[in-house]
């Protein structure tokens, strides 16, 4: 089967070759000029233009895929990808499934796995949807020894959304998908200073700082980039430390991945007790200090 | 003055779901609905339009007799009028987008606002089909908007950089959590709401959606799940997990 495979990330975008690259033929299409062309791809196809928005990638994509004949299109994940799919699903007049984690097809019909009920649970559905939104962290990209060719396609047509001014956002300091050992802070640390608190327990353990939703996109204590959840960053570290946060559906699904997982609240039925492997019910502001310095002591510090 | 359109649905109370322990399957019984969150963010913005520019606020909502509740929420916060399309089957975007393009081509408007991802299934489709369905350009993930000269502008997060993009009208806006506070309407609005108009309708549409669940199952947890009470007890022991993962 031939797909289509378009990411505007090229991180992203190599990691969906990486991962569909024994299922499927494949084409990239990106925006990215960074290099793709080592994953798998049979051609990449760049596509540049003046003024590339959702709508006119879109209506190139669906030509190409008309003209390719291809089988289907997997867009990687974001506000980008979500919209590219739900234009191309109404141009094609075929169905979307987003967010998906599993693709796998057999005799015309499409299984997919993805999370449901704001990510307490997995849904299986059996389709014939042909285009797809790919989770990013599924896998790590792995280059191959071949080298895709490389074409340059133009999106003549202007989209009716003009873009009138860019703002350079403060570069990223953290990449949370990445770090070994996290300790988040949740609501529960009350106010904004709090966060000195689970600083000390991140440094003593080399860990970054994360956060639930509340703390980062209500209160703006922490960076959006910090977020932990459905809706912002889903992690995998060895150690997931979380501080006075509840541990409401979608904060879980996000972390869900972590090899051991510490929570610290004074309400012994907070959910996220039924979600760890250790936990303390208390004040994190008397646990999280005891805590910092017992491993302080051991580890000679 | 804008004639405004906002669109929003309620779910099923997801942070209060129980999951059965033989089975994995979610507990649906008896769950109570909300309105969902970022369909309030859709309703505050379309206030806010409302408050700023003058104009007048339709709330569309695709659901099922539940859906009243909501409505009447939307109806407090500062929504003028209510229409309650009924027909609503589960998560089903093919439909959802159809039933409200339907509606929505039957009305007068300058703008449509509504939440870009639902806080159940996640799926983001909606906004894009019913744009793309009534063709009109789609402005989406809106942290912020405004309206300038009969057009709209939105500030949308991209990964290194925020774009700030205009359109003209009619368009239709999906919006982020980040946009705004949504306002907890006081009493005597909550009372008002009852006296402002709310329509019950059903519209027939043909869709065809080959979507078969399989299953729906909360991943199995096999977390250790020990909890000290004991804070003393507890950090000594954990502080020796941490040691252990830490080096």
């Amino acid at each position: 089967m031939k797909a289509i495979i378009f990411s505007e990330k090229a991180d992203l975008a190599s990691q969906l070759l990486t991962l569909f690259r024994n299922t499927f033929e494949m084409d990239l299409f990106t925006s990215s000029n960074e290099n793709v062309l080592n994953f798998g791809a049979r051609n990449v196809y760049r596509l540049q233009g003046n003024n590339l928005y959702v709508d006119n990638i879109s209506e190139k994509l669906s030509e190409m895929f008309k003209q390719g004949s291809y089988d289907l299109i997997i867009i990687g994940s974001s506000a980008m990808g979500r919209e590219i799919a739900s234009l191309l699903s109404e141009i094609l007049h075929l169905e979307a499934i987003t967010e998906v984690m599993k693709i796998e097809p057999k005799d015309g019909i499409v299984a997919t796995e993805r999370f449901f009920f704001g990510g307490k649970t997995v849904i299986r559905e059996e389709s014939e949807a042909r285009i797809f939104t790919v989770l990013p962290g599924l896998t790590d990209p792995l280059p191959v020894d071949s080298i895709s060719k490389e074409f340059k396609i133009n999106v003549e047509k202007d989209s009716a959304i003009k873009v009138v001014d860019m703002i350079e956002k403060p570069k990223s300091s953290v990449n949370l998908e990445k770090a070994d050992i996290i300790v988040s802070a949740g609501r529960g640390i009350g106010k904004k200073e709090g966060l000195a608190v689970v600083q000390q327990l991140a440094d003593v353990l080399h860990g970054e700082v994360g956060g639930s939703r509340p703390v980062c996109l209500d209160y703006h204590w922490l960076s959006e980039e910090r977020q932990v959840g459905l809706s912002g960053k889903r992690v995998k570290p060895k150690i997931y430390v979380a501080v006075g946060i509840s541990g409401q559906v979608q904060h879980i699904a996000g972390m869900r991945g972590s090899r051991t997982v510490v929570a610290i609240n004074k309400d012994k039925n907070a959910p996220i007790f039924n979600e760890c492997d250790y936990g303390i019910v208390g004040d994190l502001y008397v646990v999280v200090p005891k805590l910092v310095e017992s491993i302080k002591e051991k580890l000679g510090v | 003055m804008y004639n405004i359109i906002v669109c929003f649905k309620q779910i099923l109370d997801i942070d209060q779901m129980k999951v059965d322990e033989n089975t994995q399957e979610p507990i649906i019984k008896n769950l109570p609905y909300r309105l969902e969150d970022l369909s309030k963010n859709a309703i505050e913005e379309a206030v806010r339009i409302k408050e700023k520019y003058g104009g007048k606020i339709i709330g569309i909502t695709f659901g099922g007799d539940q859906a009243t509740l909501g409505m009447k929420e939307a109806l407090a916060m500062g929504v003028d009028e209510g229409i309650i399309l009924k027909g609503y089957k589960e998560n089903n975007p093919e439909l959802t987008s159809e039933t409200l393009a339907k509606k929505i081509s039957t009305l007068q408007y300058d703008i449509i606002v509504m939440g870009n991802q639902s806080a159940d299934s996640y799926t983001g489709l909606v906004p894009g089909k019913v744009a793309k369905k009534l063709s009109l350009p789609l402005l989406g993930n809106a942290i912020k908007l405004e309206m300038v000269d009969r057009k709209v502008r939105i500030t949308r997060t991209g990964e290194d950089k925020n774009f700030v993009l205009e359109s003209s009208l009619p368009a239709l806006v999906s919006v982020e959590q980040e946009i705004n506070e949504p306002r907890l309407p006081p009493l005597i609005q909550i009372m008002a709401a009852g006296r402002k108009p709310m329509k019950i309708e059903e519209i027939q549409v043909s869709v065809k959606s080959t979507k078969k669940v399989i299953w729906n199952k909360a991943p199995k947890s096999d977390r250790k799940r020990i909890v000290f009470e004991d804070v003393d007890k507890g950090v000594a022991e954990i502080a020796k997990v941490l040691r252990g993962e830490a080096k």
